[in-house]
């Protein structure tokens, strides 16, 4: 069943839409992460333009992010203070990120940047996980008692001015380093449509040093708000929001995002890490290739301005 | 079923003369040449359009024609349209019909391999580029054209060779961008590559079935009908032909594009929402 998408200016058929949103929330609901990394180049892929991709994928996740931050506030694993400085971050990246989108629209390199950013993130993350999984499962295996390792190690967070007090967090660090993370993620998440928990998750762990209870809460926190940044400036700035794009990968990701719960619950963490890994490797490498290969034809077109 | 329809309409309109005189007839500028009557059963509800102005062309009503949709509607349920176009000529004559999306600017950009990664390093503008372009004709275009009419009837590369180039480039360079414009509009169906071929039945009725793809530019789209006899173009009619989005979609498309800030604003609400809800029904099953 086709449906005509009114800003994308193109009819998609709803089911392949509804499915990647299911994807996307079955990735949301097992590791934790938005899945967003993996419905932006997949909405690409089958025709999308990349700028209504990434601008309604954002939208997406707005509803992906308030969905799981309901269950975590519930328990009581959002640490606010941390989420805050964050956000502050978060706030002035992806806003910097929208007007950098705009930018690389406009010259024509926005696709290429896109690509190459997915490329680079997905495999550095992707190695470094499977890396980390691997070696978690060879020493398990090799030794079962052995104690884990430590959980963050001290220095650059404890040298930089600026010192605040993260009660939730057991933390007492500079608040630059959470701000700066938050601003990169803000950038990743306006040029990439993504929440960025694949990057800010392991990032909080292994360089903020926070607690693993609080992460997913905090960082969907500050996803919620940077998304809906991203949804309102690409919305005021470029146009390129599709809601009923939107709209239908957050029913399948409403659907998807459960199933994904129960399936996690029945894997053990590094079986599930190692899975993650190799699926956003996949993900980049299907990437990387598509630019390698020679493509079908070198043209394209790039904006339509009609003239008064 | 929908071309007996057709046959019936024609042959009524045919058959009805009087029913012409019904419709508001245009006026032609003054000083202008006659305009040929704008032709279809009356009632159809669309108003009549402002006539070409052909030089040379006499005042014969000798060509009628009419769409089987008033306007292309992108609707929620759009996915690319085929619109007939039908009508009645004076035998003898050949009949040639042009429709032609609204000019625009359009940028092409072009890929080359760069440290082994293919990135667009070149861009070239063109004016004037039709945002659609297709042409039937009821005989071997080439053969009518060669015969000459008046530059009037541009097939679709004489048609592309008119387009500006924004800047300078030089020569051949321009011409494999041009090319390319021409190989991205085909690929999205919005050139149509082949002539149509205008069937003509019963010595004076013709149909053509004119593609539109579901990536339609909306604006308004212009449809000529040409009755040539010995390489001249003794009758023309032309129609405009509405392309728009209409219902739900062109609401949010309108929407989207003047009060971009209430979109957004509205597209967060409504994900906060479904997420919520959606969230916590789910979490119930």
């Amino acid at each position: 069943m086709e449906i005509y998408l009114p800003i994308a200016e193109q009819s998609m058929n709803i089911f392949v839409l509804l499915a990647l949103g299911g994807a996307a929330g079955l990735l949301a609901g097992m590791f934790g992460v938005g899945g967003g990394f993996l419905a932006t180049p997949l909405l690409i892929f089958v025709g999308i333009p990349p700028a209504v991709a990434v601008a309604s994928q954002a939208n997406q996740v707005v509803a992906n992010s308030i969905s799981s931050l309901q269950v975590q506030w519930r328990r009581g694993n959002v640490d606010l203070r941390m989420g805050l400085v964050l956000l502050l971050g978060g706030m002035i990246g992806s806003s910097g990120g929208v007007w950098l989108f705009t930018y690389l629209k406009r010259i024509g390199q926005i696709d290429f940047v896109i690509a190459v950013t997915y490329v680079v993130m997905l495999s550095t993350i992707g190695l470094l996980m499977l890396y980390e999984s691997l070696s978690t499962y060879l020493r398990r295996r090799r030794n079962p008692e052995a104690p884990r390792g430590k959980l963050h190690t001290h220095y650059l967070v404890h040298r930089l001015p600026l010192k605040l007090r993260f009660y939730k967090s057991k933390l007492y660090i500079s608040a630059l380093l959470p701000v700066g993370l938050g601003f990169v993620i803000g950038i990743l998440s306006a040029i990439l449509g993504v929440g960025g928990g694949f990057v800010l998750v392991p990032a909080m762990i292994y360089v903020l040093g926070m607690p693993t209870t609080v992460v997913i809460g905090t960082s969907n926190f500050q996803i919620l708000f940077v998304a809906a940044n991203v949804t309102f400036l690409q919305a005021a700035t470029n146009g390129t929001v599709d809601v009923v794009l939107a709209l239908l990968l957050i029913l399948g990701g409403v659907v998807g995002a459960p199933i994904g719960a129960r399936l996690a619950a029945k894997l053990p963490g590094v079986v599930l890490r190692g899975l993650m890994a190799v699926l956003v490797l996949a993900v980049a490498t299907e990437l990387l290739f598509e630019l390698l290969r020679t493509p079908s034809s070198v043209y394209s077109l790039g904006s339509r301005e009609v003239l008064p | 079923m929908r071309r007996g329809l057709v046959l019936v309409a024609a042959i009524l309109a045919f058959a009805m003369p009087s029913a012409q005189a019904q419709g508001p007839r245009v006026e032609p500028p003054p000083g202008a040449v006659p305009a040929p009557t704008i032709g279809g059963p009356a009632g159809s509800g669309v108003p009549p359009s402002v006539p070409p102005s052909i030089p040379g062309v006499p005042a014969t009503p000798d060509l009628v024609v009419d769409l089987s949709q008033a306007r292309v509607s992108i609707t929620s349920a759009f996915q690319g349209e085929n619109i007939l176009l039908f009508g009645m000529f004076d035998p003898p004559g050949e009949v040639v019909v042009v429709v032609q999306g609204p000019a625009a600017r359009d940028t092409v950009l072009r890929k080359e391999r760069f440290l082994g990664l293919w990135l667009n390093t070149g861009r070239q503008a063109f004016d004037d580029v039709p945002a659609y372009y297709a042409i039937a004709a009821s005989q071997p275009l080439q053969r009518m054209l060669a015969r000459g009419t008046g530059g009037e009837i541009l097939s679709l590369e004489d048609r592309m060779a008119s387009v500006r180039s924004v800047g300078s480039r030089d020569h051949d360079d321009l011409i494999r961008f041009r090319l390319g414009l021409v190989e991205v509009k085909r690929r999205e169906g919005l050139y149509p590559a082949a002539i149509g071929q205008v069937t003509v039945q019963a010595g004076r009725l013709f149909r053509v079935d004119l593609p539109f793809p579901s990536r339609l530019p909306e604006g308004v789209y212009e449809v000529r009908a040409y009755l040539l006899r010995d390489g001249k173009i003794v009758a023309a009619v032309s129609r405009p032909l509405p392309v728009g989005k209409v219902g739900f979609s062109a609401q949010l498309a309108g929407w989207a594009s003047h009060e971009g800030e209430l979109y957004g604003l509205a597209a967060i609400l409504m994900a906060v929402l479904v997420g919520w809800f959606g969230g916590a029904v789910m979490r119930r099953i």
